[in-house]
């Protein structure tokens, strides 16, 4: 299978060494052998119609800061020009989210498809702003088009839903779908230290952004519960849609009030038809939600099974790589490999 | 607490009066009384099912005793306390946390059982705990509805507990 990776930054990285890594395991086991024919990022291109050095590419990019290093490679802007004109099966868009405008992954993911390439992507940004258009141009250009890494990380939420969980109607889903803020509210828990205090350890070990506004006011959980709705409960919702409380105001004395009746705050976000809501919420200790450090959780309420809940690591290049992965395996089966 | 008892009376004039004046002179607060008149007992008794508030236990017990002494015949016997109890925090300034519980206790079937505070440091908001005790679920998600209100308007922010819904 020829792939084509847009951005090459964490993700694209984590996803080739993996990509080398599994390489004699996902030609023994799944009979797929992946070439990445070309990778982009915002600074230039390189191209190879027989398939690119991963090894070299990201010796080069990690010095260089751009794949336009590797041999033969071009400086400039051709996420576009690659996405159409090289000959390839699958399109993997990982540029950074815009939640505002899904730009650029937005137009990259249209492109592909009406390219007749199938696409992966991690990015919220494109399914937040138009999931119910993506979703209907990959059917109207008989393309396949998944995104389990853009929900949970390594977490495989929308994968067990549509898959293993089809015959059951789903009435709602809780989850703990931002490992930032999870962490901040558990340090404070374990610690009793204050919001600004942990939000400052947490930006110097990585865990929280440098702008970490997108997380702590819950508009990535928003994001992602934006997402669930539309792919899991069929709505056509918006971001806009999804009422919002962060967890700033959270204080050390009431997680403590919280503990003493037995139990924790966490950042839940909540869909079901006809109520899309993200804020911090009681969980009794012990619950399937009551997830710590960075780790996600999800909890499906369902007709049938009733209750399932999945826990797992929410981020990482290499646990999200799970995700991306699994979704070039389950194409490859669908088309038939 | 709120509790329900069902006892027979006579089908003669005045056992209803019998029954009701040791009640509420004990300081119970009757909130409904159903005959059950199909449901007869092959005494001729009418069974009468009663739902009353009372301040504790103490008192219903001397409410219970009186009854009996009238030859009242209580054959049921339910305290509704706890049907339904939800926890809930509120973080902000919280000056008249007093208001807050008032509005709560106001709604028929709503008390609030517990309160704990802990006071923030100088010019940062506090927090309390409150434990939210209704007759049934119905009555906690209108409860739940209505501390939304008032925390938004007091510009508090509310916790709720994941299973309030």
């Amino acid at each position: 299978m020829r792939l084509v990776l847009v951005g090459f930054g964490n993700l694209g990285r984590g996803l080739s060494r993996v990509l080398i890594q599994k390489a004699s395991f996902l030609r023994r086991s799944h009979g797929l052998i992946p070439r990445v024919v070309a990778a982009v990022d915002e600074f230039g291109a390189a191209v190879d119609e027989k398939g690119l050095n991963l090894t070299r590419l990201l010796r080069v990019a990690g010095k260089a800061g751009t794949v336009a290093a590797y041999r033969g490679g071009k400086r400039g802007k051709f996420a576009l020009r690659v996405i159409e004109g090289v000959e390839a099966d699958v399109v993997y868009e990982l540029t950074p989210t815009n939640i505002k405008t899904g730009e650029p992954g937005l137009t990259h993911i249209k492109r592909a498809m009406r390219a007749g390439k199938h696409v992966i992507t991690s990015n919220k940004g494109p399914l937040v702003v138009a999931f119910r258009e993506l979703d209907s141009l990959a059917r109207r250009c008989g393309v396949e088009f998944r995104y389990s890494a853009s929900v949970g990380g390594a977490v495989p939420v929308v994968g067990l839903a549509k898959e293993l969980l089809a015959g059951n109607e789903i009435r709602e889903i809780r989850g703990v779908l931002n490992g930032t803020t999870n962490y901040i509210l558990t340090r404070m828990s374990r610690e009793g230290a204050p919001f600004e205090v942990v939000l400052r350890e947490a930006q110097e070990l990585g865990v929280a952004e440098k702008d970490p506004t997108l997380d702590i006011e819950g508009i990535d959980t928003a994001s992602k519960i934006t997402i669930l709705a539309n792919s899991l409960l069929g709505m056509n919702a918006r971001l806009k849609d999804v009422k919002v409380a962060g967890i700033k105001r959270v204080r050390p004395e009431a997680i403590r009030l919280a503990k003493e009746a037995g139990q924790m705050i966490k950042l839940i976000g909540i869909a079901k038809r006809g109520s899309l809501e993200v804020g911090p919420k009681l969980v009794p200790l012990g619950h399937p939600l009551a997830v710590g450090g960075t780790l996600n959780a999800v909890t499906f309420e369902l007709d049938l099974a009733r209750e399932i809940s999945i826990t797992g690591f929410g981020a990482g290049p290499k646990e999200t790589s799970s995700s991306l992965l699994g979704d070039l395996i389950d194409i490859h089966r669908t088309l038939g490999g | 607490m709120l509790v329900k008892i069902v006892m027979e009376l006579e089908d003669v004039p005045g056992q209803l009066l019998k029954a009701l004046e040791p009640i509420s002179r004990l300081g119970g607060n009757i909130q409904s009384i159903m005959h059950q008149r199909e449901r007869k007992t092959p005494l001729g008794r009418i069974p009468v099912m009663l739902v009353f508030e009372v301040g504790d236990r103490a008192r219903l017990n001397r409410i219970l005793a009186t009854l009996r002494a009238r030859g009242v015949r209580v054959t049921q016997l339910g305290e509704r306390e706890g049907a339904a109890r939800t926890t809930a925090l509120l973080i902000g300034p919280h000056t008249d946390i007093r208001d807050t519980i008032d509005r709560l206790d106001a709604l028929r079937g709503v008390r609030v059982s517990d309160l704990s505070l802990a006071m923030g440091g100088l010019g940062q908001e506090s927090a309390a705990r409150m434990t939210i005790t209704t007759d049934d679920e119905k009555r906690a998600s209108l409860a739940i509805s209505n501390l939304q209100r008032i925390a938004a308007r007091k510009k508090l922010l509310l916790i709720t507990s994941l299973e309030a819904g």
